[in-house]
């Protein structure tokens, strides 16, 4: 940031209305209140009626008893989904791009969510509904016919604006369960990869925060792509090659990852910095303990919610995003543990405020 | 005094309910709207009180009713609305409701069910007809193709499509209009080219037998050749949500034949359709008779068991115990409803309500009408006032529209706005009946009708007083100016543009007595003059003029202020703060703005010769420098003025000490007595207090310190040290009620200073600030008179036949700007002022609106949406 760089004073005028009414949405986030009150709740009905009195409203008013967590997915999710296409309706200019790449995230994942499908010789109808409403574009239907990347790519999504993460990717190989996995994460990386660049492009504030929540998705996927890749048949070459090159650990820890053998490797290569030490340390499956993924979880709310102590930057829309997704986890969590009659785990869902 | 001129007196009642009598009672106090009940479980979570399953059901209900509201809406079927309000049932009735709505919610959805199937075999009915009439076409497009031979006009695939007619496989389907160009792309790059792709619009718009949107397709028809390549255009297809056709093979005459064979396939298929339409159309008429009074009865009871759930269960003794606020006026009228409550539901014992002393401050309750709820509406936009203190509502009635007036003063623009005012009134019933207005604009100007109308009333009058209207004036009574008087010569009037009219020249004015002549001895009767309209310093002479009446009018309100803040202190028996606050208050106004309007009224009186006319502002002055006035610079008003203004001015400067220290030193001397008279009592355990109560030392030093701050000097420690160890006592044996009283020193002073520094600047700064009924009449009469002369002049001053023409024309420029700049924005900055004088120079003499609102437990507002249960 140079000393003459102004970029600030115009942001009100583009995005102040959307940033106002993003740390409006973001103070209807549940509280650790609200949570307290959750739990406490015998049956889905009474999760209603606490809900009632949230921002959430009558979200669930007309939905007929009895109901069931499927139908509480359904409106929190349609609710975020609202609530974010108002926001990309009304977004002006570079914050348009911005959302959008918020919305490619949701795009990869429902193409994977469809060729695995079809592997698994389901029919398209079954899975369309599982996609993520806000990763739904007008070619994405027709993955299916697709047998390998190259004619995924050439034919469907060329010109669909995922086509640039595509290039690292493409072979005539065919399709199948491993390959999946690996271009899921070569698209990530190359998504990650290009949104960091795009964000450090944008300069300011927004840079300084979202380079460090970027760059902090980008090492927990190199965390967990090696912890997930032990007992596997891919190679380590193969698995350096999937790590987003962005964030804390770019260049030096991922060298270190890429020779990792064991749980342990891993650990050591992340008790060379600070915030990850923190997060190895004390994980576990048993009561009490906290899973690593929840511990990634509650430092990427943390980052989420630091985001919104600066003003005049994008940030403040993708962390709403993602608290509201994080939110969204932790009421099906607790409606799930109320229809399951799973009570002994309903408090491990991640508070944020 | 009527009854706006305080808020009603409040009582806070336990009612003592049985339970099966607690929904009739309940139900009964909610049609009467007189109680507000405090919930008694404060911290109970909402899921954890007694009747949420009745919630819930109500709910439940609620939603049926909306489902079966939204299937109205599709059809466009009124709500039937009576104007019934049925009592909320009672509990046993609403199995039967429940049951009701079960039913006819299934048979709406048995009945969408049917509806949606016979829609969409409809659609696919017509969808084929459409693609057999299209295909036809294709085909003969293609013999014309084959028989021509024309390569040129067609892509280069064709011809070998066309010539191996007999081995293209193709398939045929609808697609929604906006996804072809994206199904056409993809099309050609996942088959690379080798596919023919032929489409038409279909002309009519379909209907989505889901949704019941209106969308419009195309039809599709696609030529290929070999099994692989079908099976990835079929799976395109199933991508795009397509819907395929089987078309066979056949001459254009044989797909003819099959469309006809469709036609009247579909024209059957309508028979069906018309029949369950007319069937759901007839169930819905019956839903459309009652769903308002099913409503209101569901609303009604989940409001009542809303109410329930804050009250306070006694299972022991089979009752619930309610606590809520009531006017005392209205206590006969809630035993009544209570009275009837029970009997209804048939209990044997009665429900007993009992008023409970407490020390919490009451909610303010201010009954309004139609025309007074406006007015109130205003002053609890400030703040509501605090319990039982005047409220400045009926007074309002009157200053509001009067000092709107004074800004707004026009007889044509009063006149206007008074009409627009009348037919609001007029027509009221009419428009509250019409409820679907909702307009927040329009409410708001609804509301204020009354308001309006007496605005326009005031204006009127105000606007007689300046002589204006659309900035011309009347003379009705004859102008007491005489020019012949001044017996100007030919040539001067010849030349002169403006000629000066000297009052005193005999004749001239006929306003003096003694300079009579042939006038009736008297100045024009009432208001201005109109010959000041034609007057060339019009201006300077009205400024002064409304300049001067601006603060008289100002001063007279502010007085008015004070002195309801007498009664106030009457009415709560407060003797010290009149004597320490009100009488230096009174005395301090009256010597810094109410001797201004003295001299103003003396000279406006008696002062004839406009030459030796003194100067107030100067006078003023030099009165606070202690100047003696003289005549020689302006100041002489009268004899033994100098004595007057001396006396004048100590007295302000003696009330400002007694405004900021008597009330405090008497506080401070009471606490002292009060202190000194329990001091002996306690002496003796002092010693051992402070040995059991390790903070005593320290608390004791702390208030020493406070005190030390605030009162700037200590008589002696021993009596504060024994008032505290007081305060320690009182506090260890009633720790329930401490005294609200015992305000730290400190803050009673710091208070004081504020309220006295502020009263006495706002004495000169609210003065002056009602200028602004000047400056805003000025600008207001400038504005109309600027319209006039370059609107509305040009017209009337050309000669016929152009003049009538553009007259006419320029009637609607000058009608337009005048009701949006003269009424419309004059009149909402002129509003705006008026409230402005009202919240801030009038109420802070008086008003304090710290009180919160009564709201009583009420069906009307639930059903109306009003409350947010």
């Amino acid at each position: 940031m140079g000393l003459f760089d102004f970029a600030e004073v115009g942001f009100n005028v583009d995005n102040g209305f959307l940033e106002g009414l993003t740390r409006g949405f973001k103070n209807g986030v549940l509280c650790k209140e609200d949570y307290r009150h959750l739990t406490q709740c015998d049956s889905l009905e009474d999760l209603k009626l606490h809900l009632q009195s949230t921002t959430y409203g009558n979200f669930l008013a007309n939905e007929p008893s009895p109901l069931t967590v499927a139908v509480i997915d359904d409106r929190l999710r349609e609710k975020l989904v609202v609530e974010f296409q108002f926001l990309r309706n009304h977004a002006y200019k570079e914050l348009a791009t911005f959302l959008d790449f918020i919305k490619y995230s949701y795009m990869i994942d429902n193409i994977i969510l469809l060729i695995t499908g079809t592997l698994r010789q389901r029919q398209l109808s079954e899975l369309l509904p599982k996609c993520h409403p806000l990763g739904i574009f007008d070619q994405m239907e027709t993955v299916t016919i697709a047998n390998s990347t190259a004619d995924l790519y050439n034919a469907i999504l060329v010109d669909s604006p995922l086509a640039p993460f595509f290039k690292d990717c493409i072979s005539e190989e065919d399709l199948d369960e491993v390959n999946i996995e690996v271009i899921r994460n070569t698209l990530y990386k190359a998504y990650l990869e290009a949104f960091y660049d795009w964000c450090e492009g944008c300069g300011g504030a927004t840079a300084e925060v979202m380079c460090e929540i970027l760059g902090f998705e980008a090492d927990r996927r190199s965390f967990i792509i090696t912890i997930n890749s032990f007992g596997t048949e891919l190679s380590k070459e193969d698995r350096a090659k999937l790590y987003p090159r962005r964030g804390k650990l770019y260049p030096d820890g991922l060298t270190e990852l890429a020779r990792a053998d064991d749980y342990e490797s891993v650990k050591r290569v992340a008790e060379h910095y600070t915030e990850y030490r923190k997060l190895f340390d004390g994980t576990g499956v048993g009561i009490g303990e906290k899973t690593l993924e929840d511990k990634f979880f509650e430092h990427e709310v943390t980052m989420n919610v630091n985001s919104f102590m600066q003003q005049f930057q994008y940030g403040v829309f993708y962390s709403f995003v993602k608290l509201r997704e994080q939110e969204c986890r932790n009421v099906i969590w607790i409606s799930e543990c109320i229809a399951q009659r799973h009570r002994s785990k309903i408090d491990s869902y991640i508070p944020i405020f | 005094m009527g009854s706006l001129f305080r808020s009603e007196q409040m009582c806070l009642a336990q009612l003592y309910l049985q339970s099966e009598a607690a929904f009739a009672c309940v139900s009964k106090l909610g049609e009467l709207g007189l109680v507000s009940f405090t919930d008694l479980n404060p911290n109970v979570n909402a899921f954890q009180r007694k009747f949420v399953n009745d919630v819930r059901r109500c709910d439940e209900m609620e939603r049926k009713l909306r489902f079966l509201e939204r299937e109205l809406k599709k059809d466009q079927i009124g709500v039937y609305d009576n104007g019934d309000n049925p009592p909320a049932p009672a509990p046993r009735e609403m199995i039967e409701l429940e049951a009701k709505f079960e039913k006819l919610e299934n048979d709406m959805k048995e009945i969408n069910t049917n509806q949606e199937a016979l829609k969409k075999n409809f659609l696919e009915l017509t969808e084929m007809k459409q693609i057999l009439m299209k295909a036809q076409h294709f085909f003969e497009e293609m013999d014309r193709f084959d028989t021509t031979e024309d390569e040129a006009l067609i892509d280069p695939n064709t011809p070998q499509t066309v010539a191996a007619a007999g081995k293209l496989g193709f398939v045929a389907g609808v697609i929604l209009r906006s996804k072809l160009p994206s199904f056409e792309r993809v099309l050609w790059r996942a088959c690379r080219g080798n596919v023919f792709l032929r489409h038409a619009e279909i002309e009519m718009a379909l209907e989505d037998p889901v949704t019941g949107d209106v969308v419009n397709k195309s039809v599709f028809i696609i030529f290929f050749q070999g099994d692989q390549l079908r099976n990835r255009v079929q799976k395109i297809c199933e991508g795009f949500m397509t819907s395929l056709y089987p078309v066979p093979e056949m001459p254009p005459e044989g797909l003819h034949n099959l469309e006809m064979n469709v036609t009247s396939k579909i024209q059957d298929l309508q028979l069906v359709l018309n029949q369950t339409e007319d069937h759901r159309h007839l169930v819905l008429t019956q839903v459309a008779l009652n769903i308002r009074v099913w409503f209101i009865k569901v609303r009604k009871i989940k409001a009542i068991y809303h109410t329930l759930n804050l009250f306070n269960v006694n299972i022991a003794e089979k009752c619930l115990i309610a606590q809520c606020w009531c006017p005392t006026n209205d206590l006969g009228k809630i035993q009544d409803a209570l009275r009837y409550g029970t009997e209804v539901s048939g209990s044997s014992v009665a429900s007993i309500l009992q008023q409970v002393t407490t020390e919490e401050q009451p909610p303010t309750y201010n009954r309004t009408n139609m025309f007074t709820e406006s007015f109130q509406g205003i002053i609890d936009a400030f703040g509501v006032s605090t319990y039982q203190e005047v409220n400045p509502a009926p007074f309002t009635i009157i200053t509001f529209p009067f000092l709107f007036a004074v800004m707004f003063g026009d007889f044509g623009h009063g006149l206007l706005m008074l009409v627009f005012g009348l037919v609001l009134v007029i027509r009221e019933k009419f428009y509250l009946a019409q409820k679907s207005a909702d307009s927040e604009i329009w409410d708001m100007i609804f509301g204020g009708r009354y308001m309006i109308l007496f605005m326009g009333f005031f204006s009127m009058y105000t606007g007689f007083l300046y002589n204006e209207c659309f900035s011309r004036s009347f003379n009705v009574f004859g102008s007491s100016w005489n020019v012949s008087a001044m017996n100007f010569d030919a040539v001067t009037l010849g030349n002169a543009s403006a000629l000066d009219l000297d009052p005193v020249t005999p004749g001239v004015y006929r306003g003096y007595p003694d300079n009579y002549i042939n006038g009736s001895g008297y100045p024009y009767p009432y208001g201005m003059d109109p010959i000041w309209q034609s007057a060339e310093n019009k201006i300077t002479f009205q400024n002064s003029y409304k300049m001067k009446s601006s603060i008289v009018l100002g001063f007279a309100q502010m007085l008015f202020g004070l002195t309801l803040a007498l009664y106030n202190h009457i009415y709560f028996k407060d003797r010290l703060s009149i004597i320490c606050e009100w009488i230096p208050q009174m005395i301090f106004i009256w010597c810094i703005v109410g001797y201004l309007c003295v001299i103003i009224l003396f000279k406006w009186i008696t002062w004839k010769d406009p030459a030796s006319a003194p100067s107030l502002l100067i006078g003023l002055i030099n009165m606070f420098m202690f100047t003696a006035p003289s005549k020689a610079d302006g100041t002489f008003l009268y004899t033994g003025q100098s004595t007057v203004q001396i006396f004048v001015v100590l007295m302000i400067v003696f009330c400002l000490p007694w405004m900021l220290l008597a009330k405090p030193a008497v506080i401070y001397y009471r606490r002292r007595q009060k202190a000194n008279r329990y001091a002996p009592l306690k002496s003796d355990s002092s010693t051992t207090r402070g040995l059991e109560n390790p903070n005593f030392a320290e608390d004791v030093g702390k208030s020493q310190r406070n005190y030390n701050l605030a009162g700037g000097e200590m008589a002696d420690d021993v009596p504060i040290i024994e008032q505290d160890q007081l305060d320690v006592e009182s506090n260890s044996i009633q720790q329930t009620e401490p005294d609200p009283d015992e305000k730290d020193f400190s803050e009673i002073m710091i208070l004081q200073i504020i309220h006295t520094i502020e009263f006495s600047l706002n004495c000169i700064s609210h003065t002056a600030s009602y200028l602004r009924l000047w400056a805003l009449s000025l600008a207001h009469s400038e504005l109309s008179e600027v319209l006039w002369t370059m609107v509305m002049h040009i017209g009337l001053s050309m000669a016929p036949p152009a003049g009538p023409i553009v007259t006419y024309a320029v009637f609607w420029f000058f009608a337009v700007l005048t009701v949006g700049i003269l009424l419309v924005m004059e009149g909402l900055s002129a509003f705006l002022h008026a409230l402005r004088l009202h919240w801030v120079e009038f109420q802070s003499k008086f008003y304090k609106g710290q009180g919160y609102a009564f709201l009583p437990f009420s069906f009307e507002s639930i059903i109306q949406g009003r409350v947010d249960e």
